[in-house]
């Protein structure tokens, strides 16, 4: 019985350990680099996080900073709804940049919705260097 | 001639208190954010003709109904005399007066109970919470509007009775019921003011009032009062979190599972979002939805949106729905324009209850317009 609770405490805390934004941005990078990206450029992620896209449908112009703001630092507010966005910024929100499947589900729906596409590696790499760098 | 005293105090304070409830639940009766008003001043009806009974058996001489003259030939040979030229005198109720009292307090128990029972039906709050189906509250509701018109017609009926015979007897019956005073001609007895009682009936309203509505009291801007809480509804983590990073999270009750099954069918095409979830996530969405849709009728809304929605019909907005559409149709542009309103799908701008997916009647606030 001791044991079993040793047992299930030295696992518990080989399992506890503070996730980190870069260690999941890490794993992305590696990911995206196998998939054939040499290098990434923060400043890249920074112009196109104003670039001005036009949506198709509506005709409106759509950008990362629609919702997010051009400071990610500060709370954006979602486009339609008026939801109040939480800082994307690290430094300020350091839940953010932490979950790959989190990073995952977000580049999918919002690349989609701003730019009309999924973004391609090497503009996830940019943006996660940009956004990490916050 | 005398100067008698007929109505003691108590009887003064019912009478005009019942007026007072009874203009109060009128004015209260259209607007749900009020209903909590509504119920009140109907408990203090209901309160009266209960003291009203009790003091018709113990109360002052002419407050008792054994006084009462009522019966076929009193009425008959009083209506005969109202067209001679002496018109029978009563210094307590005439014998019309008498079956204007029977008809209002008797009425007057339908329309309060028939009310406390579309409470616990269809709100499933009050005394009869949780003992009727929202069906059976719909039936009571229709037996509390219907009996609350006749009574409306009687008391229509009693003041005309009232003014006819203030002239023929030339006596203002509407003072007398104010000062509790008639002069008399022959020999009466005068009552006691029963001061004690009237004190007792205004102690008991002013504490019973000071509770119920305490609540408008102690209430912070942040967390204002809501005179009637919904039942704990079902809830889930990643539903919560996944739907509320983009809206208020609604509740599955507020639509049926097919809507819901709809809805994550097609999520790569979600308003304008494809929403990217993965599998796992999606499966965990989809069983909380089904499970706790709309089907369930675990609230007022839900029944009524699950049972007006047409078998056909799959919305997938629960403001494509007859029932939301129903019941939204009288507010103004202007208001869903507003800054803190935004947009219909923005519940909790008027509903303080929307995130716990009950969305009670009394929970309901109109934002104030902000130039």
């Amino acid at each position: 019985m001791r044991s079993t609770t040793l047992l299930t405490g030295m696992v518990l805390i080989s399992l506890w350990r503070p996730v980190f934004a870069s260690e999941a941005v890490d794993t992305l990078l590696d990911e995206y680099r196998s998939e054939g990206v040499t290098e990434f450029s923060l400043e890249d992620g920074k112009v196109m996080w104003t670039q001005e896209f036009t949506d198709a449908e509506t005709g409106k112009v759509r950008q990362c900073s629609t919702c997010h703001t051009a400071d990610l630092t500060q709370e954006g507010k979602h486009e339609k709804t008026g939801k109040v966005i939480k800082p994307l910024a690290p430094s300020v929100n350091p839940e953010r940049l932490t979950q790959i499947a989190e990073i995952n589900k977000w580049f999918k729906r919002n690349c989609k919705w701003t730019i009309g596409r999924e973004c391609t590696p090497q503009e996830k790499g940019n943006f996660l260097n940009f956004i990490n760098a916050q | 001639m005398s100067r008698i005293r007929v109505w003691d105090l108590p009887i003064r304070l019912f009478h005009w208190l019942l007026v007072f409830s009874f203009i109060a639940t009128w004015l209260t009766e259209d607007n749900d954010r009020y209903l909590d008003f509504h119920v009140f001043f109907g408990y203090l009806f209901i309160g009266l003709l209960l003291f009203r009974l009790i003091w018709g058996i113990v109360g002052s001489h002419y407050a008792r109904f054994a006084q009462f003259h009522y019966g076929f030939k009193a009425i008959r040979d009083y209506s005969k005399s109202l067209f001679s030229s002496h018109p029978q005198h009563f210094v307590g109720h005439n014998p019309a007066g008498s079956l204007a009292i029977f008809a209002i307090i008797s009425l007057g128990l339908i329309v309060a109970v028939s009310g406390l029972l579309t409470l616990g039906g269809e709100e499933q709050h009050g005394v009869f919470a949780g003992l009727f189906s929202f069906a059976e509250g719909e039936i009571f509701h229709e037996i509390h509007e219907i009996s609350a018109w006749l009574l409306l017609g009687v008391v229509g009926v009693h003041i005309a009775g009232v003014v006819v015979s203030s002239f023929l007897h030339r006596e203002n019956l509407v003072r007398s019921m104010v000062t509790g005073y008639k002069m008399t001609e022959t020999e009466q007895p005068s009552v006691n003011l029963h001061i004690t009682v009237a004190i007792l009936l205004l102690t008991i309203l002013l504490i019973s009032s000071g509770f119920y509505f305490q609540g408008y009291f102690t209430q912070t801007p942040d967390k204002p009062y809501l005179p009637f809480v919904g039942p704990q509804l079902a809830s889930n983590e990643t539903w919560q979190s996944e739907c509320s990073d983009c809206h208020l999270a609604y509740h599955p009750s507020l639509l049926p599972s097919r809507s819901w099954q709809r809805i994550f069918k097609e999520q790569s095409e979600h308003f304008g979002d494809d929403l990217a979830l993965d599998e796992e996530t999606l499966t965990e969405l989809g069983n909380f939805a089904i499970n706790y849709a709309a089907e369930t009728e675990v609230t007022e809304i839900a029944w009524k949106i699950n049972h007006t929605v047409p078998l056909h019909d799959i919305p997938l907005r629960i403001t494509e729905t007859t029932y939301w559409k129903k019941q939204h149709h009288e507010i103004e542009d202007i208001i869903w324009q507003q800054q803190n309103v935004n947009s219909k799908a923005n519940c909790s701008a008027c509903h303080l209850d929307a995130k716990q997916g009950t969305f009670e009647d009394g929970a309901m606030r109109i934002p104030e317009l902000i130039d």
